[in-house]
């Protein structure tokens, strides 16, 4: 009776799970890429079958438009033209989020309020605006901002608080000539501030006892602000610092910096895959690097390569940041005059009499509310404030109840318990979903166009009627979206990698 | 390992699968690529247009419209007079009766019209995309409209159906008749987007050394409605818009009469406005301009859509146009009745402008739009 004996064999290549999972890839790259390819030019026909024209001299060329607010009312070029409509989507946005949290926080912890007319104002808050679409709400608040009275000669003076069918207008403050010189006065009380907080924090756990760390920061900095606001002159020496880097930035060779750019994609490449390398060592050396590592490696070694690449023969990229930086600096040194104004300065809302025409308009001296703003603004807020209430609700319902009991066992009071116990560990918990709130109102700030506020979308529209250039202006703004959602969520990361609990 | 095996053959299956899809579709790729690239090119291509693009770019936009028995026109739906949107989905008004013109003679029938209710900012997408098959949405006709090079919009224009030009409108308590860019520094105007007005406007405000703002909304209407909140100071369009507007407000009792004043009196802009059809489609083009010459002729003939069966062979031209053999029609590919059946059902130039605006007080005598032959513009080549 023979005994056989079974030998370890290499499978046939056919069975071969390697090379299997690697042909895979490639016939699925491959095939991404056949149908990439076949799509754009059959797409390349039709548009140009249908004359559907591809082209930049719009960019440059002056688009004979006025936007209505803005920072450019008659703007010279259409790249200038839709940039204003780009820091008119920003400012929506920005001040609609930071409006919305602060709302939604109040609204979501009301929501648990054991005080009923509390809670069910907050419960209707929530129920009406989330089940509205939010188009209907930013035309209802149009609609609402025109029943306030028109203006005419009668209303010129000023006031308070104007809410006229021309916009509102509230008091405000200005950033004035040596506004930039007190700002390094607050950075530097910023900085004072967290020194003098870290301090006494770290005294209070050495000694026991109060230190009143939050309140000798705040005491720390309103000084040095004030301090700083009497004698912000002083700072006039960073004016030509400024003035230096900027020359210093302008002397740079494009050259050098497509060069420089290069090198630190190639590097960052290499030391990802180091580092990633370095990972996957382990005291008995390196482990078995698994197909997906590779794919992995060879993913980022491309991206790297093709990056360098682009810097190297697109001196366009290198030359744009170049000049940023340098009119960047440039606008600092001028801000520097050593010029002692006031660094703000305060305006109340007025009607004036504009033009040869004699037109009634609200004056521009205090912060003006154009109708679009209003309702698109107040639109947006107030719709993301519902959504994010119930993330807040969610967050704190989530901490475990065992927490709150506790801190009502040592004798917090409810104050204290929300403070302490359950924010800070609901803080983490809805972060993500509240990021993903901000990309929904960044993105819906584009229902603009339905009021007539010039964001870049309205803009953009207007300018692809005179020029018939529909193609790349909807690029740009989709390469607009997607640029601000990407760092968006990317700020929203940060912050969530910092917050997350550490788990060994 | 066995199991993840089977995993990665079940994957290697699937692209297989894919791949063989896809080498299928390429053997389709007339009906595949047509749709997916309207996905990509409009915003708002449904499948349908689609299709009727493919075929618009193989038989021409005539054959299509006849295979589909339907003529799918542009109109703006919101301007009194121009074309407004019924409940039932068609639309009243001057531009309306050209779509019903142009359906009557292509198709036999003026009620074979489907009515396509279009913003001033998606009309020359719509069209060159193939969703419509002409535009007739009081366009003006532009130099950059028509060139077809970077910065054209590349449409073609068939001749002007109706001349006006470009005026304000605001209270008549502050502005007269005779009042100027002077008069009107400091204020807001209101308009639509997308149109030769804002352009206009704006260089007519910097010539004059006037300081406007100027607020751009998707359709005139809303416009309107904010010059009433007193949002605005001023609104700006055509000048046959205004007046349309004005006089509707005025019959509604919404103003007083005379509350709103339209100026200058001696237009801003000259605003031709005419149908538009797709570059290269000489075919289609033709038959549209000739449509629009129809009307024309039938009115200078004195032919109505009362009397043609009388008047369709007593003179010479008329009797080419409209009675007789046709021929000129057929080498068209038009039936030879086809301008017959489009003066019988929809009537000739004045009938289509005496019903639409005459209600609205527009009128043509000492405008542009009159005769040529009475000091006007409304001129046609001969037909012969």
């Amino acid at each position: 009776m023979a005994v056989t004996v079974a030998t370890h064999e290499r499978p046939p290549f056919w069975r071969n799970a390697t090379v299997l999972k690697w042909a895979a890839q490639l016939v699925l790259v491959a095939f991404l890429a056949i149908v990439i390819l076949t799509l754009r030019a059959q797409a390349a026909t039709n548009i140009e079958d249908r004359g559907i024209t591809f082209g930049t001299k719009w960019l440059d060329d002056p688009p004979l438009i006025s936007i209505r607010e803005g920072i450019d009312l008659q703007p010279d070029s259409g790249a200038r033209a839709l940039y204003a409509g780009i820091v008119n989507t920003l400012r929506v946005s920005i001040s609609g989020i930071l409006a919305a949290t602060i709302l939604g926080t109040i609204i979501g912890v009301a929501r648990l309020s054991h005080n009923w007319i509390v809670n069910k104002i907050a419960t209707v808050y929530i129920e009406t605006i989330r089940n509205i679409p939010l188009l209907v709400q930013i035309l209802f608040w149009l609609a609402v901002i025109q029943i306030f009275p028109a203006l005419d000669e009668d209303s010129v003076g000023e006031s308070l608080f104007l809410v006229t069918a021309k916009g509102v207008s509230i008091p405000w403050l200005f950033p004035a000539g040596g506004f930039y010189q007190w700002l390094v006065f607050l950075i530097i009380g910023a900085v004072v501030a967290g020194f003098v907080y870290f301090r006494l924090s770290r005294l209070k756990e050495e000694r026991g006892g109060e230190t009143y760390a939050f309140w000798w920061s705040v005491v720390a900095f309103v000084a040095i602000a004030v301090i700083g606001w009497f004698i912000h002159p002083v700072m006039a020496f960073w004016g030509p610092i400024f003035d230096g880097i900027s020359s210093f930035f302008g002397a740079i060779p494009r050259v050098l910096v497509q060069i420089l750019l290069a090198a630190v994609a190639v590097l960052a490449g290499t030391l990802w895959i180091r580092r990633f390398l370095e990972s996957m060592r382990t005291p008995a050396g390196l482990a078995k690097l698994t197909d997906d590592d590779w794919f992995r490696m060879i993913f980022v070694g491309l991206m790297a390569l093709i990056g360098a690449a682009l810097f190297v023969f697109l001196p366009g990229i290198s030359q744009t940041i170049l000049n940023m930086v340098e009119a960047f600096f440039n606008f600092l040194g001028a801000k520097f005059s050593g010029e002692s104004v006031a660094p703000l300065t305060y305006t109340t809302p007025a009607v004036e009499l504009r033009g040869t025409g004699g037109f009634a308009q609200l004056s521009d001296q205090a912060l003006v509310i154009t109708p679009g703003f209003f309702a698109l603004w107040v639109g947006v807020t107030l719709y993301t404030a519902a959504f994010i209430a119930e993330i807040v609700r969610g967050g704190i319902l989530a901490v475990n109840k065992g927490q709150s009991e506790a801190g009502l066992a040592v004798g917090l009071t409810r104050a204290q318990l929300l403070r302490f116990v359950v924010l800070p560990q609901a803080f983490r918990i809805v972060l993500p979903p509240i990021g993903n709130q901000y990309l929904n109102l960044f993105k819906n700030t584009s229902l603009g166009i339905a009021v007539a506020f010039p964001d870049i979308v309205q803009v953009g529209q207007t300018i692809y009627n005179q020029t018939g250039q529909t193609f790349p202006v909807v690029i740009l703004w989709m390469a607009f979206f997607l640029t601000g959602s990407l760092v968006l969520s990317s700020i929203v990361n940060y912050f969530n990698r910092r917050l997350k609990l550490v788990e060994r | 390992m066995i199991k993840r095996l089977a995993v990665l053959l079940a994957v290697l299956a699937m692209v297989a699968a894919a791949c063989g899809g896809s080498s299928e579709s390429e053997d389709t790729t007339s009906t595949t690529a047509a749709t997916t690239d309207d996905t990509t090119a409009t915003t708002a291509a449904s499948d349908d247009g689609g299709g009727d693009a493919g075929q618009a770019a193989e038989g021409g936009t005539l054959a299509a419209v006849q295979q589909r028995g339907t003529l799918k026109c542009g109109v703006s739906g919101s301007l009194p007079g121009f074309s407004e949107t019924q409940p039932d989905g068609t639309a009243i008004g001057f531009d309306a009766d050209y779509c019903r013109a142009i359906a009557a003679a292509v198709l036999g029938d003026a009620n074979a019209v489907e009515f396509r209710p279009l913003t001033a900012a998606e009309r020359f997408d719509v069209l060159k995309a193939g969703e419509i098959d002409v535009l007739v949405r009081n366009t003006t006709y532009t130099q950059s409209r028509d060139a077809s090079g970077e910065g054209g919009v590349n449409i073609d224009f068939a001749p002007t159906t109706y001349y006006d030009g470009q005026q304000l409108m605001g209270l008549s308590s502050r502005f007269s008749a005779d009042s100027g860019p002077a008069d009107v520094d400091g204020a807001i105007l209101c308009t639509n987007a997308g149109t030769t007005t804002e352009k206009n406007i704006t260089e007519w405000a910097k010539i004059g050394g006037a300081t406007i703002g100027l607020e751009t909304v998707e359709q005139f209407p809303e416009a309107l409605e904010k010059f009433i909140a007193g949002q605005c100071d001023l609104v700006t369009t055509d000048g046959s818009g205004l007046v349309a507007n004005k006089v509707t407000k005025e019959r509604e009792g919404e103003i007083q009469p005379g509350e709103w004043v339209v100026f200058p009196t001696a237009p801003i802009s000259k605003e031709p406005l005419g149908p538009a059809f797709r570059q290269n489609d000489s075919e289609w083009g033709d038959i549209i301009t000739w449509v629009v010459y129809a009307t024309i002729i039938a009115d200078e003939k004195g032919v109505t859509s009362a009397n043609i069966d009388e008047q369709k062979d007593v003179d010479p031209e008329a009797t080419r146009l409209f009675g007789g053999e046709g021929e000129v029609q057929t080498a068209m590919g038009l039936n030879a009745d086809a301008f017959y059946q489009m003066v019988k059902q929809v009537g000739n130039y004045d009938e289509i402008f005496a019903r639409n605006l005459n209600p609205l007080d527009i009128f043509r005598e000492g405008t542009l739009n009159a005769p040529f032959n009475e000091g006007g513009m409304i001129y046609a080549p001969p037909a012969r």
